[in-house]
This record gives C-alpha cells, structure tokens and sequence, in this order.
C-alpha cells in the first residue's frame, strides 16, 4: 500500500499519456514506434538480415572455420584481384578529385547561363543510366572508336590499338561515371562559404590565390572528404563497368564475386568475398563516419 | 460556442496546483500554482529558461507536467490533448499556415469544430474585422507584414470564442513601434472579449503595461505574483527588485531591529528607516541590502544628513533625465536619475558628489547583494 | 575588358571546359548512333533511320522488360515514399530513441556495395521464392532508394516550423489532422520529388536486376546489359535516347517541385 500511496495516481495516468498520446510538440512513443515500424521491418528483413546470412554463410559452410577468409588473403591471384580493386578504387578517386574540384569552384563563380550550362553539363550524366554511359565508353574504345581514329589521325598509331577490355577503360569509365558523385559534395561545401570570407582575406592583404589557399580550401575540405569517400567506397565494389569493359584477367573483386556464383558455384568463397568487402567498406565509413554528409551527396542542398 | 454566442463571452479561471516539470535531472518547473481569475489578465514574466514557457505549455497541453494539475473552468485537463482543451494560442513567431488564405487561417479552429463552410467565413471575416484586418481575408499570410500576421493569428485563436486565450511571447518577432501599437490591440480585446488571458513575455516593461497582475519567475519557481504597482514598489525579493526596472543595491550590516532599524552601510552613513522598509527580518549584525530606485536618490549638499560621498564617474544625459552614475568608497556603484539637468552641469567624471535617498525610498533584504 | 589578362583565370576555364567536354563528349557521340543505318555503331552516323526504335518498340522482349521496370519503379517510388515518410516524420518529430540505428540503417545501402545487397537478396530471394518477381525487384529497390527520399523529406521537415502544427492543434486539430491539413501539403513537393528520385534510382539500378532476374523476367536495365556485353546493337543508343529524353524531363519536373516546396516552406518559416 506505501508503494501505492508514495506514487500519486496524476502521475501514473501521466505516465501513460506521456506513453500514449502526443503532447504537442512531439509524437507519442507509441505513435513514433507505428511510424517507424514498416521501415524497420523493410531494412530489418530486406537489408540486414540478407547480408548477416551472407556472411553467416562465409564462416559456417562448408565447416565453421575461417578457411574462406584464409583462402580470399593467402592465394595470390585472390590477393592479387583485392590489391587491383584498391588501386583502382584509389586511382579512380584521385582522377575525380582532380577533375571535379575546379568544376564544383566554377560552379560556385558563374552566374546566369554559364552556371545553367555547367550545372546541366554535370547533371545529365547524373540522370543518364550508367548502363548508356558504359556503353558509350564501349563505343569510343572499340577496335575503329573515335578515340582509336583519333589516335591514328595524329599518328599516334598506325594501327587501331586495344583500349576496351583493358584496365585503363575501367578506370576512365569509372571515373565518369563516378564524376557527379565528387562535384555535387564539393559544390555544396564550396557553395556554402559566404563570399566575405575570401574579400576578409583580401583586405588583410591575401592575394588571390593565396586567399584560396589558405581560406577556400581549408572550408571546403569537409566537401572534398565526403566526395572522395563516397567515390572511393562506390568504386572498390563497382561491378557494371569492370564487368562490360574490363578485362576477364584483370578482375576487380565485384567480377570475381559474380564469376564465383554464376559460374563456380562457390557459394561460402562468394560470400567470404563480400564480407571482405563489407567489412573494409564499414570500417571505412566508421571512421570517417563523423567527417561525412552522406545526406549531403545529391548535391548539398540544405 | 454557439454562432450565436454573445460578444464578450466570459473568461474561464485556471487553477494551476504544485505543478513540476523535470526533463532528466533538470526541473523546469517547481511547486508552480497559481489561481489565475475568470478574465484576469496575468503575465508571466522571468528570464530564458525560467520555466514560464513550460507552464504556458503545460497550460496549452502541449507538454504534460511531471506533478501538479491544471482546472480550467473548474475542469481537470492535466492530460487533455491540446486540441481538446478549446484554448486560443498565439505564438512567438505567427505560425500562420503559409499554404493558406488569411480567411482560410482564421477559419481553420471552426473547420475542425466542423462548422459549414459558409457560416465559419462570415465567422472568420467577422474575426478579422475584431483585429481591423476586414478585407485582407483573401491575402496569402506571405503577402502581410509581421504585424498584421500577428493580428491574424490573434484572429484565428479568438475566432470560436475560446474562455483563454494563451500568448507565447506573440510581440517579440515585432519592431517596437508596432509592439507598443499591439500591446494596445491586444489590451483592447481582452477587455472586449472578457476572456482570460495567460501571456508569457521577458520583457518586464511589456508585462506591467498589460496584465492585471504579474508572475516574476526563475528556476521554475514563483519569485513574486502580483499587480504591476506591487511588484516595482515594494519587490518581494532580492531577484524580483533587480529583475524588475533598475534598482540600486547597497550592502551593509543591520545595526538595530525594531520599530525604526537602522543599518549601517558600507557606503559609509548610518541610516534610520521606517519599519515598513523591512521586507525580510534580520536580527542585528547580519549582512543586509538596502534597494533604493534611481529616480529616488538625488544630489545633495556636502555634509548632508545620510548623504552617501560618491566619486562621479559618469553623467550621461537621457532626454527627460541625467543618469550621474557614481561609486562609493567601498566599491559599490549607485545610479540616479536625475531631473533637474542644471544640478549636474558642473558635474564631471571624477569630482565628488553626495548623494541622499528619503528613508521611505528604502527597502531592505537579508543577505548579500547578488553581482 | 581587363587589359591585363589573366592567365590564371584563363587556364582554369580552359581546364574546366576540358572537364567538361570529358563529361559530355560521351553522352554527345553515343545518341546519333540511335539514328545511324549500319547495325554495327560507327561515329560519325551513317545515314538516317528510324529503324531502331521501331526495332525496340517491336521487340516484345524488349517492351517485357521495359514495362516491367516500369513498374517495378512506380512500386518502388510509391512505398519508398510512404515508408520513408512515416518513418522521417517519426525520427524528426518523435521520441529519437532509435535515431542511432536509425542512421545506421540509412547509412548502409549508400556505403555497402550494390554487389554484397545484390549477392546477399540473391540468396535471400531465392529461399523465399521471390527470385524474378517483381515483388523481388520492388524490395530490393525501396532499400536501395530509401535513404534518398529520407533525406530529402528530413531536410523539407527541417524547414517546416513545428509549431505550425502545434498551432493547429491549438487550433483543435488532432495530431494527424494537423499533419493532413498542414504538414504534408507543405513538405508534399518533396515527397514527390523523393519519389521520383526512388523512381530513377529503381528503373536505372543494373546490380541487383543483374543478379535476381531470371531468365524471362528481365528488368530493362539487365537488357542493356546483356545487349551491351553481347553484341553493341544501335538499339542501344536508341534506349539511351528515350532514358535521356525521359531524365529531363524528370529534371525539370524535380527542378520545379523543389522550387515550388522551398518557396512555400521559406513562407513558412518566415512565417
């Protein structure tokens, strides 16, 4: 009775309104937890649970040990296809970066049609499907392409040279197709450095590309992070492109899955595979979990 | 509620018993009750974050207090949802819905009281005509300045005669020209209208021009409750005289209780007061503060009886008045104001001047003067 | 004209166009083709014919797939939307308790490869007999798409007072009158343009098609695919020129929801 008595009813009829009912500003917990719920259920059943089996598959089949992981690190021509995919991934996110930061500074300076015309420039590709953009990649690097004629035309060659099915058209390929991904965080971040910043610099005596260097650069760097991570993550598991424009003895490691379940039927091997993937991807996006917008990547609008 | 209803419709009184607010470890609200009269006007006035926010909510019902309960009209609505408790509110900011017509804004509380269509425009346009907006029902809110927004808003919480009306720092977003202008509107129709009016504001000028009485909060507490003249003549508290206009405190030690106390200052004099000047009870010895306004302290002559020697350090001429703001020995700054501009004029920051306050100007305070 | 030039300035235009030129020189040569006559794709185009779109207007596997990620993609665009929604409205205007996990799950469809979610819903799919169907496609897709039409609904939430809704309860609207009358037409412009974003993201998605489809039910992007990596027909640019029509004119849609949303939200706020 004294346990009753010390609680006053107000406060347990409180307790179930704070529960049950919405008090104005904020939805009841009841109310937030239905709205919630088909979401939680789709990512839960959809998403989660798929890839914990995965990689539930990789350590348990054919016996619960790690041989899968062993076999994915120690064979050579495994390692081999992990080191190419970085080197890629690293290579295509240093290509993006360095054509996509004076890009996104453009943007930021041009006004009227120039900035329409650039911003169009830059989204189309963002738009189109990746699946054209390959193609056309397909297209200009074939045996009698354009940039085979190209090269023939200037003497470069005397005969057509074999550019498809090679690394370099993975790598330009990957590096348009990944471009947009890399302007629209660092546009959103230059974009958002107030014009008084670079004129402070100014009348205190900066000159102009000093003023970019030591005040635009600095506040963009946030932007730049963002877009490199995001290209980078993007292209350690790209498959569309190596797969239609690399070659088949130069895997990245998003073919060699495929090849593994389409053609090998190794399933635990597979799935070992992409929990090395998985694994380096999120530990990656920890660590840079603070640094990143990920919201901010269709274009840093706020 | 009725369409009919008369025009003034009668306020409802709120009762509001021991009500607490605790987020975690930190209280909002403390032991807050107050009962506030059918058509009072009452303001509750105290810092950011002294609770008087969270008690408007928990009035609204859009936030549920931790203890205490809230009657309206003598009935229980602690728990009611906001929208079942037929209370009129305007916000800080007007809140006008922007996807809306002015006359659609207004009319909004009667749609969701389902009144027919025709019948809630008249209602509305009626409502807007209360707030000298008549005509403007067809405007998009985007297309009026912030006053007439503000005057909607206060069209659409009184258009279905609600018995409170609740007011969230509703002048605050305004310049000072229109807040004076509203200031009288809104005056104007809680004496139309009868209703009851609970009004949240930090700005104590604000709160003794309108209200009927005044509730000075901090910490979530109570300091003082009472008509604006109560509250600037005779401050129940320390925070309550510095919260309110601007207040002179001068410490020093008790040195006789009785009919006439007396203290000595550590300004230098000796002072003899009346006992009403006593708010708190000391007993001789203990450290007390003397409050005296500005406007009662004035120069005196050299030698003067309970003239306090100050060393001047600034004079600064106010239109109406000279504020001559002056430090004493020991440290303490004293202000006055000053009518006579001829008086000072030979003033200049760092002569002497003697200052003298009539003993009915004082009130004293157990303790220490706050910083 | 400033008489001192500056070569600076000149060199980073110069650069930029060049970039610029890289980005768009592909997507500038690959559509003629759709119009060239030989069936082999030669630059510049041969001829003029319209062959090709009546090949991919005529070619029932072709229109199977297309229609089917047509609708694969209304589905995907409409429950992204709905779920999506609820669940922002929730996180912004809730308890936060779960905002952690949250952000979490939002997170992973955008850092995860497509490859692990493709691999991973393969195995899953199959065991639940869902391989090849368009409930299948329809899944998979509003996972991949969520996490954009979240942020875009958090950042429209983020605009809309949330007083407005507390003066509409005031008002005497319940709490979901309130969002019915005030918020979701305010935010709505968002909600669409996350949906068609989701749209986008669904008809254009080639991993996961790649791995679900069975043999018949093709998605349309696993048509180009297969079309791509087998034998480069000029149907290929044909497709490439309807998707690319269809994009701006999605563009611009968008373009102007946004525009219209973040001008009746700016009322709002200043309101």
């Amino acid at each position: 009775m004294s346990i009753f008595a010390a609680t006053p009813p107000a406060t347990a009829s409180g307790a179930l309104a704070r529960l049950m009912r919405s008090d104005g500003r904020r939805i009841s917990s009841l109310g937030s937890l239905l709205l919630m719920a088909p979401f939680f259920l789709l990512m839960g059943f959809v998403f989660v649970w798929p890839i914990v089996n995965l990689l539930a598959i990789s350590v348990l089949e054919p016996q619960p040990t790690f041989d899968n992981y062993g076999r994915v690190l120690s064979n050579p021509v495994y390692a081999l296809v992990l080191m190419r995919t970085l080197w890629i991934a690293v290579l295509v996110t240093g290509l993006t970066l360095l054509f996509s930061y004076p890009v996104a500074y453009a943007m930021t300076r041009a006004k009227g049609p120039t900035l329409v015309l650039i911003t169009a420039c830059v989204l189309l590709p963002f738009w189109s499907s990746v699946l054209v953009r390959t193609a056309a990649w397909a297209v200009l690097l074939q045996r009698n392409g354009l940039v085979n004629q190209g090269l023939q035309w200037f003497g470069l060659t005397s005969e057509p040279v074999r550019l498809l099915y090679t690394q370099g058209a993975v790598v330009v390929a990957m590096t348009h197709v990944l471009m947009p991904f890399m302007i629209l965080p660092i546009y959103g971040a230059l974009r958002n450095i107030s014009p008084d910043y670079m004129r402070a610099a100014a009348v205190l005596g900066a000159s102009r590309s000093r003023a970019f260097r030591e005040v635009m650069l600095p506040l963009s760097l946030p932007g730049v992070l963002s877009g490199s991570i995001l290209v980078f993550l993007t292209a350690l598991g790209f498959f569309v492109t190596p797969a239609l424009l690399g070659s088949p003895q130069e895997m990245m490691i998003a073919t060699l899955v495929s090849q593994q379940i389409r053609e090998t039927l190794d399933w635990p091997f597979a799935a070992a595979l992409v929990g090395v993937l998985t694994l380096f991807v999120s530990l990656i996006a920890v660590i840079f979990s603070k640094a990143v917008r990920f919201d901010r990547l269709m274009g840093g609008r706020e | 509620m009725k369409a009919d209803a008369p025009r003034v419709a009668s306020g409802a009184n709120i009762t509001i018993d021991g009500l607490a607010k605790r987020f975690g470890q930190v209280t909002a609200v403390d032991h807050f009750s107050v009962d506030i009269a059918a058509g009072e006007f009452l303001a509750l006035l105290g810092p950011s974050g002294s609770g008087k926010t969270t008690v408007l909510m928990s009035i609204a019902g859009f936030e549920f207090p931790t203890e205490g309960s809230i009657r309206i009209g003598g009935e229980d609505v602690t728990y009611t949802p906001a929208n079942r408790r037929n209370l009129g509110m305007v916000f800080q900011k007007y809140t006008l819905f922007p996807h809306l017509s002015v006359l659609d804004n207004v009319a909004f509380p009667l749609k969701m009281r389902g009144v027919s269509k025709p019948e809630r425009h008249k209602r509305a346009e009626a409502a807007l005509a209360t707030v000298r907006l008549a005509g403007y029902g067809s405007r998009m809110p985007n297309q009026l300045s912030g006053g007439q927004q503000q005057r909607v808003a206060l069209a659409r919480a009184i258009v279905y005669h609600p018995r409170v009306l609740l007011m969230d720092e509703p002048l605050s977003a305004l310049d000072k020209n229109l807040r004076e202008e509203m200031q009288l509107e809104i005056k104007r129709l809680h004496s139309e209208l009868g209703i009851t009016v609970v009004f949240v504001t930090h700005d104590q000028a604000e709160a003794l021009t309108m209200a009927n009485r005044v509730a000075v909060l901090k910490d979530g507490r109570i300091q003082q409750i009472g008509p604006a003249p109560e509250l600037y003549e005779r401050p129940a508290n320390l925070f309550t005289a510095g919260f309110i206009g601007e207040m002179n405190f001068l410490p020093g030690r008790l040195a006789a209780a009785g009919k006439t106390p007396s203290i000595k200052l550590d300004a230098g004099p000796e002072w003899r007061l009346p006992a009403a000047a006593l708010i708190d009870t000391p007993s001789p010895g203990q450290s007390v503060v003397a409050t005296v306004r500005p406007e009662r302290v004035s120069l005196g002559s050299e030698g003067a009886a309970g003239a306090i020697p100050v060393r001047v350090q600034d004079v600064v001429y106010a239109g109406a008045a000279v504020l001559l703001i002056g430090v004493a020995d020991c440290g303490t700054e004293l202000r006055a104001r000053l009518s006579g501009v001829s008086e000072v004029a030979d003033l200049r920051p760092g002569d002497m001047a003697h200052l003298v306050v009539p003993p009915e100007a004082v009130l004293l305070y157990a303790g220490a003067a706050a910083a | 004209m400033n008489p001192r030039l500056d070569y600076g300035r000149l060199f980073l235009n110069a650069y930029v166009y060049a970039v610029l030129a890289f980005v768009l020189v592909p997507i500038a040569i690959i559509l003629p083709m759709a119009f060239s006559e030989p069936s082999y794709l030669t630059f510049p185009p041969q001829g003029f014919t319209l062959d090709w779109f009546s090949t991919y207007f005529g070619d029932s596997r072709w229109m199977a797939a297309t229609w089917l990620s047509l609708r694969v993609a209304t589905l995907t665009a409409i429950l992204t939307a709905v779920i999506g929604t609820m669940a922002t409205y929730a996180m912004v205007r809730g308890r936060r308790g779960f905002g952690s996990v949250f952000q979490v799950l939002l997170m992973g469809p955008i850092v995860i490869p497509h490859i692990a979610i493709a691999v991973s819903l393969y195995m899953f799919l199959s065991a639940m007999g869902l391989l090849g169907t368009m409930f299948g496609y329809v899944l998979a897709h509003t996972v991949l798409a969520m996490p954009f039409v979240v942020f875009t609904v958090a950042a429209a939430l983020s605009r809309v007072d949330a007083d407005l809704e507390a003066a509409a309860m005031s008002c005497g609207a319940s709490r979901f009158t309130a969002f019915h009358q005030v918020t979701l037409p305010l935010i709505l412009p968002n909600v669409a343009s996350g949906g068609l974003f989701a749209f986008i993201i669904s008809f254009d998605e080639p991993v996961v098609s790649f791995f679900l489809a069975g043999i018949r039910d093709k998605t349309l992007p696993r048509m180009m695919f297969d079309d791509i990596e087998q034998n480069l027909t000029p149907v290929i640019p044909a497709v490439a020129v309807i998707l690319t029509l269809a994009s701006v004119a999605i563009i611009f849609g968008t373009a102007l929801l946004r525009h219209r949303a973040q001008r009746m939200q700016a009322i709002g706020r200043e309101a």
